[in-house]
């Protein structure tokens, strides 16, 4: 038994978070973030290890959610990076989709593309829809190669029209870069997201182009320091919810940019169903923003694309929304005389004005200190509530408000934001939050839940034990999975052809992770339209079924009666997974806690149960508020 | 009214701009056309019931200031609680007859308590040609089918009968029926959400909540106009020709600030005209609207607050409040493109502007029978945005009445027979200046069949000009086969020809280092 202790390690904007999971011992580990983040993330193992009792030489496996790949991209701090491409398309990335980064600021510009336009190389080739238009010479490749090894650059995304059908051009182009330039990392799209979409495909692969020297140089740092301390080499989470092999993760660099959020939701879906919740919205609230997800009927819900820091990425991510809320957010009067409560965060540093590092400004946190709704000292950090009252009694001043009932306005229009913006994540996506249970973790995230519930008419909230490092023990209870897709743009009756194609899809996933369970999916629709639907695809990688099956979910989204146009499959998808591990069960008594108005202390976060609720803690240690009548 | 009696009712205010998102998520949610779904071409509204514009929800500008028209237009027919009404005509609350208005009385417990709208841009309402955007009208019923504000449904029973002449009058009728559905679905939901706030909080709080979330807007517009000057700005520019001569057409606005109120008066504006550059009155509104929160407030909650501090100003059968009965499709992507820019230009006179982006939408169509049977594809192109006091303009965008994206080249070379042979940045267009403009595009395409064209642009003569010194961006072109054509053209292609289009650059802002 001496190997099977789980580690799981999070890095967050503060802090970084180790859960150890080893037989019945069970700790956790909480150190400030560090530039370099390998160094906070042996520091946060080091804790947690010794809290658990165990020994580095006691864990078999290291997972790792990090977020060194998002803050690159958030902060443009990427790798020099070249585009090789289609002639006559070299501006595809500036292009992007032609609408406008701000409705009614004008000189508002998108985010600059990963790849600057002095590094754009085009080539003479060209594909179309069913194959050559214009063949790729033999000098022309050498052409290429010479270029590129006269740029001052890290990496090449290789990205030409149609490739994800017809590869064999871009393919060309990259073995012999690949040979001629070794030292360069070469992402080719048609390997990296094989999706027509030329602008969400060429974003992709640049992205994973520039991110990839930059993940690749923390990852050798991270196994570095972890085999000194005799640690495993370690597994990453991707966007996805999976886990990936170190070698994997450090060539798919672009699989990684939600490893963060991804690892918390994973988490609180694991504890959400030990307390016996299968549909559920999540609330994930920090200090300075707050991610949203919807779970159904236990799995957390995934869509197909993205967008990070202004960059399409075609790739399936768990569908996590970021709602610019959090315990920073700012409170203000604006000029036509309403209280108003963010966008503008005071962050980490200065923060709150409580936290008397320099804060002067009144936020959602100064208004819980002066309310008392959170414990004197939070980690290292001693609350001052007399700043607290300074800030939001000059604020209340203006609106002839006590100090208190100014805290209570900043919260309920804090609040009534976040529940609208709550309620139209939903509706987007074709829920109804009422039948659902709120499960709200992350420091602000219980504090708030109740009231926004109330707001959304939902009547019960679930605030997992271990509220405040769920993305650490996320990361210990993960499995394994592998998105695979691949765009075919078949007739659904093209069964011979759709099979084979979803054979070798099929293949594919084997190969990546064997003897994984897998499932397969089409993006169809009916000739014509514009948009596709991502329908299950029971039968395959056998033949029929496809078609019956995307006109019933047709009908079922859209309504509407028999429909016998033609169908069209855009794309086939495969998931292969192999499953995670239950949370570890520390089983205690069930509490009835009592009515509110109360306050609740937990490890790394405080629960505010209102008048109208109240509050009791179920066997498996989840904290359980339900509205009463 | 005390402090917490407004903090609540900014609480439940929030929740009635709630319902208008919430519609507009839902509508684009279910749509079946990709218009709506993928373009966004929609919006939605909540009113009180006199019809006061409370809030609302939209992606285009062009929908902002028309949907008040549409809720006036069905309360003076005679909408009755719980029922819904359909409109599209552009002279009864209308813009163009592709955007489809549905309108819902919300009856609460005790009286009514709001009315709900969407507008939606349905892909093909009959007319002349395909996509319902010919080039070449003269005449609305040219356009398409004619709805006039029509009783559509009461309670959940929607009248068949309606609902069969407008699919009748479709050349896609199942999707048409798909996006009424999709509308009609947002409404309810709309209803729904209302009915179970007004339980909760009570409809007298709920009427007091709407009154004072447009008072509340009010006093933002105010604001925003007291901190400009007082004083007169005047504004000038033309449209090269409506597509039946070259003749020039007069695009005149004066602004006059005095104190919170703001007057905006079209007067000096061409006659209306034989092509279809006409704007009925709620498109010229419309321009207005977005152009106040450009140059005032871009966080301006769009709510009918706005309309009581901005009158609005447009002689009878001008260019811009134009006759029932005239065409009207370019006057929506067109005309209201150069009334932004006169307007943005009065206003660059009382407070710092970008200068002019490219002030077209460069709307291409092109149509005819491939190898897989009838198609039809319709584009807009973006441009070069102005450069201004935050910078140089962006490149390759739409940059003011529109903003729906474009097709891939994938996805259209796939759907069509016709091939892009250059998608890209026209270098040097924009206006040289301390902040020069943003490029134009360059889009160049080959049909691989024979086919029929169409071709609805500006800003082919006068590039869009600079401001504060700067040079004017370079204007744009047109070729068929290396030859120029006109800015407005409809006409026959055979296999092989070659269509390029050169949007514009956007002007420059101050003068450029020597």
């Amino acid at each position: 038994m001496s190997t099977t202790g789980r580690v799981g390690v999070d890095v967050g904007g503060t802090f970084t978070d180790a859960v150890v999971v080893c037989g019945e011992r069970f700790g956790v580990g909480k150190v400030p973030t560090t530039a370099d983040q390998s160094v906070g993330v042996l520091a946060a193992i080091a804790e947690a290890l010794r809290h658990a009792g165990c020994q580095a030489s006691d864990i078999g496996q290291f997972a790792h959610s990090t977020t060194t790949a998002t803050n690159a991209l958030l902060e443009g701090a990427v790798a020099r990076t070249a585009l090789v491409t289609t002639a006559g398309f070299g501006d595809l990335l500036q292009l992007r989709r032609q609408n406008r980064a701000s409705l009614y600021r004008l000189g508002t510009h998108h985010p600059p593309p990963v790849v600057r336009d002095s590094d754009v190389i085009e080539v003479n080739e060209r594909m179309g829809p069913s194959g050559v238009l214009l063949p790729l010479s033999d000098d022309e490749v050498a052409r290429v190669v010479a270029a590129v090894a006269n740029l001052d650059v890290e990496a090449v995304a290789v990205a030409f029209l149609f490739s994800f059908a017809n590869p064999e051009h871009e393919l060309r182009v990259a073995a012999a870069l690949r040979e001629a330039l070794p030292h360069l990392r070469i992402s080719v799209s048609a390997e990296v997201s094989p999706t027509v979409r030329e602008y969400e495909r060429f974003s992709t692969t640049a992205v994973d182009a520039a991110l990839a020297p930059i993940l690749g140089r923390y990852l050798e740092a991270l196994t570095g320091r972890a085999r000194a301390e005799g640690l495993p080499e370690p597994t990453i989470m991707q966007s996805n919810g999976g886990r990936l092999y170190l070698a994997e993760a450090a060539s798919h660099a672009v699989w990684t940019v939600l490893s963060g959020p991804a690892a918390g939701v994973i988490g609180a879906a694991a504890l959400a169903e030990q307390s016996g919740v299968a549909d559920a919205l999540t609330l994930d609230m920090g200090g300075t923003s707050a991610d949203v997800a919807i779970i159904s009927s236990g799995r957390v819900q995934r869509r197909q694309e993205t967008t990070i820091g202004g960059h399409a990425v075609s790739l399936p991510v768990l569908d996590i929304t970021a709602v610019s809320a959090g315990g920073g957010s700012v409170a203000w009067i604006d000029p036509g005389g309403a209280l108003r409560v963010g966008p503008r965060s005071a962050g980490a540093r200065p923060g709150p004005a409580a936290y008397g590092l320099g804060g002067d400004e009144p936020t959602l946190t100064d208004a819980n200190v002066v309310l008392g709704r959170l414990p004197p000292q939070l980690g290292d950090i001693v609350l001052d509530v007399s700043r607290a009252r300074d800030v939001v009694g000059r604020l209340g001043a203006g609106m002839q408000l006590t100090v208190e009932a100014c805290a209570e306005a900043m919260l309920a229009i804090g609040v009534a934001q976040m529940a609208r913006a709550l309620r139209l994540v939903s509706v987007e996506r074709g829920t109804d939050p009422r039948g659902l249970t709120l499960v709200a973790f992350g420091g602000a995230g219980p504090l708030h839940a109740a009231q926004v519930a109330d707001q959304l008419a939902m009547s019960r909230v679930l605030v997992p034990a271990a509220a405040g490092g769920l993305a650490a023990l996320g990361l210990v209870l993960a499995g394994q999975r592998r998105d695979l897709v691949q765009s075919v743009l078949l007739l659904a009756e093209a069964d011979v052809a759709l099979a084979d194609a979803a054979k070798a899809l099929g293949t594919r996933a084997e190969a990546q992770l064997p003897g994984a369970s897998r499932r397969w999916a089409a993006d169809c629709r009916y000739v014509g339209q514009r948009h596709e639907l991502t329908t299950p695809w029971a039968q395959a990688p056998g033949v029929t079924g496809l078609g019956d099956a995307f006109r019933a979910l047709h009908r079922e989204r859209f309504g509407g009666g028999a429909d016998d146009r033609p169908i069209e499959v855009v794309s086939i998808r495969v998931v292969a997974e192999r499953p995670g591990h239950p949370p570890p069960i520390v089983a205690q008594e069930a509490v009835d806690l009592g009515p509110g108005p109360q306050c609740l202390a937990l490890p790394g976060s405080t629960v505010w149960v209102p008048k109208g609720w109240s509050g009791r803690r179920d066997a498996v240690g989840g904290i359980w508020l339900e509205r009463e009548g | 009214m005390s402090g917490l009696d407004a903090i609540g009712l900014q609480v439940i205010g929030g929740a009635l701009r709630g319902v208008a998102e919430e519609m507009l998520a839902a509508l684009v949610r279910s749509a079946s056309s990709p218009n709506i779904t993928e373009r966004r071409d929609a919006s939605s509204a909540v009113f009180d019931p006199s019809g006061t514009m409370i809030a609302q929800a939209s992606a285009i500008p062009v929908h902002l200031g028309a949907l008040p028209d549409a809720v006036s237009a069905v309360l003076g027919a005679g909408i009755a609680a719980e029922e819904t009404w359909i409109l599209n005509d552009p002279f009864a609350g209308g813009t163009h007859l592709p955007d489809i208005t549905l309108v819902t009385l919300v009856a609460g417990a005790v009286g009514s308590l709001a009315i709900v709208a969407t507008r939606a841009h349905h892909a093909d309402v009959g007319g002349m040609r395909p996509g319902s955007m010919p080039a070449d009208s003269r005449e609305l019923l040219q356009e398409g089918l004619v709805i006039p504000p029509t009783r559509l449904a009461i309670g959940d029973e929607v009248d068949a009968g309606i609902v069969g002449i407008i699919l009748a009058n479709s050349r896609t009728p199942a999707e048409r029926r798909g996006d009424l559905g999709a509308q009609l679905a947002a409404h309810r939901l709309a209803a729904k959400t209302l009915r179970e706030l007004a339980e909760r909080v009570g409809e007298v709080q709920v009427a007091a909540a709407g009154a004072a979330f447009i008072e509340y807007g009010e006093r933002r517009v105010r604001a925003a106009i007291a901190a400009l000057p007082d004083g007169i700005a005047r504004a000038r520019d033309v449209l090269e020709g409506d597509g039946t001569t070259d003749a020039e057409i007069e695009i005149a606005v004066t602004i006059t600030v005095a104190g919170d109120q703001l007057t905006v008066d079209f007067g000096g504006c061409s006659a209306q005209v034989a092509g279809n550059l006409n704007c009925p009155i709620a498109v010229t509104r419309s321009a207005v609207l977005f152009a106040v929160q450009v140059a005032l407030d871009p966080d301006l909650p769009a709510s009918g607050g706005t309309l009581r501090a901005v009158t609005v100003i447009a002689p009878e059968g001008s260019v811009v409040n134009a006759l029932p009965g005239a065409a009207v499709v370019g006057g929506n992507v067109e005309t209201s493109s150069r009334l932004v820019d006169v307007l943005l230009q009065a206003f660059g006179q009382l407070t710092p502007m970008p200068a002019c982006g490219q002030g077209t939408m460069n709307n291409l169509t092109i149509g005819g029978v491939g190898p897989a049977g009838p198609f039809t594809y319709y584009e807009t192109i973006g441009g070069g945005q102005g450069g201004g006091p935050d910078g140089p303009g962006p490149s390759g965008v739409h940059v003011a009445m529109s903003n729906t994206m474009n097709t891939p080249i994938e996805m259209l070379e796939m759907a069509y027979p016709i091939r892009v042979q250059a998608y890209r940045l026209r270098p040097r267009s924009g206006g040289d200046g301390a902040a020069p403009g943003g490029l134009g595009v360059e889009r160049r395409l080959t049909v691989l069949v024979p086919a029929e064209a169409s071709i609805i642009t500006e800003r082919r003569r006068h590039g869009p000009p600079g401001s504060s010194g700067g040079a004017p961006g370079r204007p744009g072109r047109n070729l068929l086969n290396g030859v120029e054509l006109p800015a407005k053209w409809s006409g026959r292609l055979a296999a092989g020809d070659e269509i390029a289009i050169f949007t514009p650059g956007g002007g420059g802002y101050g003068e450029a280092d020597v």
